[in-house]
């Protein structure tokens, strides 16, 4: 277990909270430590409660605890909503000026820490700059070197001027300084710092990132909480490199809109969550059938209906492997973390254009939410390789003619993969459909050729399943008795749970699968094991009804679906208890 | 000049490079409206020289979806509804083709109203045919969007208690900048219409009449008609948008009783495609995006300094 310190900023929505948790992380962050964040959130613009949480450690940290250990809270309902996390130690930073904290009283034996932002921030240069005036009393709090916040803020609002950044920083050692003078304290921690260059981002960036590192060059979507994130990373980035990225009128229009631009040749993605999917789903056999390579990404958050738009849940998957009427081919990856977003948007491009059908790149509101740090080498764009398929030009388009000279676009072939031909290509001229259709792309409904036709596109199924590599990621002990199964976004909070685990002398096989469809067989491993245990966040065990389909052996499930996604010591205790194990609270 | 070697070839075209080789006969009733569409478009296209594989044309569902099978170009054929957005994402991930969409009254202004408000107000470079026959051909004659109140059907027994939409009234209002009707028994004029919404720059809406002979017995075969440019009584300015807005109206509730009128009714020239305004604000590349792709020696762009910015 890293040694680790967890801190956060809390107030109500429109509290500049979000940004003010974004400028501690990316100070952290460039001091050599690495930072993992998440955050309370509500569906609102303003009021609410909203935190941003930084856990940050020398070591490497891939999820959040049930520990709090200094809090900037500049409402009461912050302290309230987080009492189960506050220890004696912790310490809470608050403005007792503040009208709503005048009578704002330290619970239990924590340590409260009173310092008027709001007055300080005015002397230093306007009342805006309060929860600058917070960070730098953390700052005092933690032992963390002010000059990494120095580079933070210099980042942050560089743009508007050199003024503005000098009040910033003048107003966070105001803060560091009153909590020096006026409280006698050492300041219980000391933030080592390291020389080591991280890079910090999230998973929507990431998503956004491996796109374009992808030669995504058309993106058209319909905003939507948690997946808005990666239109926004995409616009105003992906012009440089000659793209676009369109605002479509709904998600029927954004998703039809992705089809058109793929057909005329471009590498092209739109981005969603389950509300979006659902409209999405019409077209998903249509862009199957017609063999058109589509990416659709689908930030999943709490359903069904509008649910909880800002909670975590990995409800889709059901929607995702079998959304849509008939029978569809397609892929579905789920990266286990935000550097994985970024290899599996790069793999899904080529994954769809190598097999033209539609491929889900499904991350969720945790990953979407995380900024945390990586090695930029961990990001290596040199190894990014592009692969557009069968795609022909003039040369190589007589090969898929028939003999009047007519192009085949689903051309039967062995490996079910047939040519493509942009429009404007000379002698590629074709119908593609909907309907079933021949090899030149014109609607049959001849018996044969549709049993052909069906076989084609599942045999591109069978193809890839044999070419690509579709193995999973493994953590923890691989001769453990006890296999722990997990798809996408769980993986960080169970690698840590591990460790936890591993004190109570309980060794686990961590199994890691970031491939829905095609999948993984893992009967070996499920039956190599005396207990083989699902977790994932929703609440009938989508993924463990697919695992014992697979394997035809039962499983344990370890279901969270409150909207809340896993913590590593929560984790190792539900854990424990699958096993029959004491747990903690038994204890 | 561009990557693909089928744009701007420069050459004479003729009609009968757009009947495809293999394709069965259409499979429209005799007697169908739907015809005189394709052999406008056809006429229209060798008109305009424009080669079979430079055209995309989309098209939606219904018996107007089958255009695309009866003419050879690259084709699309949709969902119910959405081909407008296929067809004006393909024309801006490649402006240099010439894109065409095509649906029924279902298609365009019940199940695709909403695509068709946006492709108008967006004022994408394409052209969109709407096919009116205010009835439900392929699913066998039930109402439609533009049915006429009272019209009876297997749907509507008693009669629609609907009033119809009004197709070129919603199409000014959302912001087509070229605005025409047409009818199957006029091919003279549906070709001229067809040529001059084709060249429009911006987006052309053309309600075709497009009368059928089975489903909708008791409608009328759209004659006699009247071409409003060539009658007296209309006499306007179809760039004035208040004078259109009011011959529109006109037209709409004429159609109803038995009056057909035909012809242009708007055309706002000099307004800038969604294209071109994204290209003066910064957000669209010059060179058509597509192109880029297609050419083989082509050096991907390697994102290092993406990752600066996370730093």
């Amino acid at each position: 277990m890293p040694e680790d310190l967890n801190w956060a900023v809390g107030g109500e929505a429109g509290d500049g909270i979000d940004s003010t948790g974004k400028i501690f992380a990316q100070a952290l962050s460039r001091a050599g430590r690495h930072v993992f964040t998440s955050k309370d959130f509500a569906s609102r613009i303003r009021g609410g409660y909203t935190a941003y949480k930084v856990r940050t450690s020398v070591d490497r940290v891939e999820s959040v605890v049930d520990r709090l250990d200094i809090l900037i809270a500049l409402t009461q309902r912050t302290v309230d909503e987080n009492l189960d996390e506050l220890h004696d130690d912790s310490i809470i930073i608050y403005d007792g000026e503040r009208s709503m904290m005048s009578d704002f009283e330290t619970p239990g034996e924590t340590i409260g820490l009173d310092v008027p932002l709001k007055r300080l921030a005015e002397d230093a240069g306007g009342a805006i700059m309060r929860n600058i005036v917070a960070l730098g009393a953390a700052c005092a709090v933690s032992g963390f070197n002010i000059e990494y916040l120095d580079e933070s803020l210099e980042k942050r609002f560089g743009g508007k001027g050199e003024a503005i950044v000098d009040n910033n920083k003048a107003a966070a050692r105001a803060g560091a300084e009153y909590v020096e003078e006026e409280y006698d304290f050492s300041a219980p921690y000391d933030l080592e710092t390291t020389d080591n260059d991280y890079v910090l981002l999230n998973g929507g960036e990431a998503i956004g990132m491996g796109a374009l590192a992808a030669g995504c060059r058309f993106y058209a979507g319909y905003p939507i909480t948690p997946a808005t994130d990666v239109m926004e990373y995409l616009k105003g980035r992906i012009e440089d490199y000659g793209g676009i990225v369109v605002q479509a009128e709904d998600e029927l229009s954004a998703v039809n809109m992705t089809l058109g631009g793929a057909r005329a040749g471009a590498r092209a993605m739109t981005a969603t969550s389950g509300p979006g999917i659902d409209l999405m789903t019409e077209t998903f056999g249509l862009v199957a059938t017609s063999e058109t390579p589509l990416v659709i990404c689908n930030v999943m958050r709490s359903g069904p209906s509008t649910g909880m738009p800002t909670k975590q849940e990995q409800g889709d998957l059901n929607q995702m492997l079998y959304g849509g009427h008939g029978e569809i081919p397609r892929f579905v990856l789920a990266p286990t973390n935000i550097a994985e977003c970024f290899h599996k948007a790069v793999e899904a491009f080529n994954l769809a254009e190598k097999y033209q059908l539609p491929v889900y790149l499904t991350s969720d509101l945790s990953l979407a939410v995380t900024e945390q740090t990586f090695e930029p080498e961990e990001f290596d764009m040199e190894a990014v390789e592009i692969d557009r398929g069968k795609v022909v030009d003039e040369e190589t388009i007589g090969e898929w003619q028939n003999e009047k000279g007519q192009f085949k676009p689903h051309a039967i072939t062995d490996d079910g993969i047939s040519p493509r031909s942009f429009p404007g290509t000379d002698g590629g001229a074709h119908m593609s459909t909907g309907l079933e259709h021949d090899e030149l792309g014109r609607r049959t409904e001849d018996t044969d050729m549709r049993i052909e036709q069906v076989d084609k596109r599942d045999r591109k199924v069978d193809t890839a399943r044999e070419r690509e590599d579709w193995g999973y990621r493994e953590f923890g002990d691989a001769e453990a008795d006890t296999l722990i199964l997990s798809w996408g976004s769980n993986e960080g909070a169970m690698r840590e749970a591990i460790g936890m685990l591993a004190e109570d002398d309980i060794d686990v096989r961590l199994i890691s699968v970031p491939y829905i469809f095609p999948r993984p067989d893992l009967t070996d491993e499920v039956e190599a094991a005396e207990e083989t245990i699902v977790i994932e966040c929703n609440s009938t065990g989508q993924f463990a009804d697919l695992i014992e389909h697979d394997t035809l052996s039962r499983v344990q499930r370890i279901n969270k679906y409150s909207g809340v996604r896993f913590k590593a010591d929560e984790l190792a205790e539900e854990v424990k208890a699958a096993l029959g194990e004491p747990t903690e609270v038994e204890a | 000049m561009s990557a693909f070697n089928a744009i701007d070839a420069d050459r004479e075209v003729d009609r009968e490079e757009y009947t495809p080789g293999i394709e069965p006969q259409a499979t429209w009733c005799p007697g169908c409206g739907d015809f005189s569409v394709l052999k406008a478009l056809k006429g229209a296209m060798s008109e305009l020289g424009k080669d079979p594989e430079e055209i995309l044309l989309v098209t939606g569902i219904g018996c107007s979806g089958k255009l695309n099978s009866y003419f050879d170009s690259y084709g699309f054929h949709t969902l119910h509804g959405r081909a407008l957005p296929v067809a004006r994402a393909a024309k801006l991930a490649n402006p240099e083709l010439e894109v065409v969409a095509a649906g029924g009254d279902g298609d365009g202004y019940g199940i695709g109203g909403n695509h068709f408000t946006h492709t108008a107000r967006e004022n994408h470079d394409i052209t969109y045919i709407v096919f009116n026959n205010e009835i439900f051909g392929l699913t066998k004659g039930q109402t439609s969007p533009t049915s006429p109140k009272g019209h009876k059907s297997k749907t509507q027994p008693h009669g629609s208690a609907k009033d119809p939409v009004r197709p070129l009234s919603m199409s000014l209002t959302a912001g087509s900048s070229y605005v025409a009707r047409t009818a199957a028994v006029n091919p003279n004029q549906a070709q001229e219409i067809l040529v001059e919404a084709i060249q429009h720059d911006g987006f052309s809406h053309i309600d075709f009449l497009t009368q059928c002979p089975t489903w909708n017995k008791d409608a009328k075969q759209y004659v006699p008609y009247i071409d409003i440019q060539q009658n007296e009584d209309y006499e306007f300015d179809i760039s004035n948008r208040q004078e259109a807005a009011e011959v529109i109206y006109d037209t709409e509730l004429a159609l109803h009783d038995g009056e057909v009128l035909t012809g242009r009714y708007y055309q706002q020239e000099g307004r800038l495609s969604y294209t071109q305004e994204k290209q003066e604000i910064g957000e669209m590349p010059e060179e058509p995006l597509a192109e880029r792709y297609h050419d083989d020696d082509y050096e991907w762009e390697r994102c290092y300094d993406m990752l600066d910015a996370h730093r």
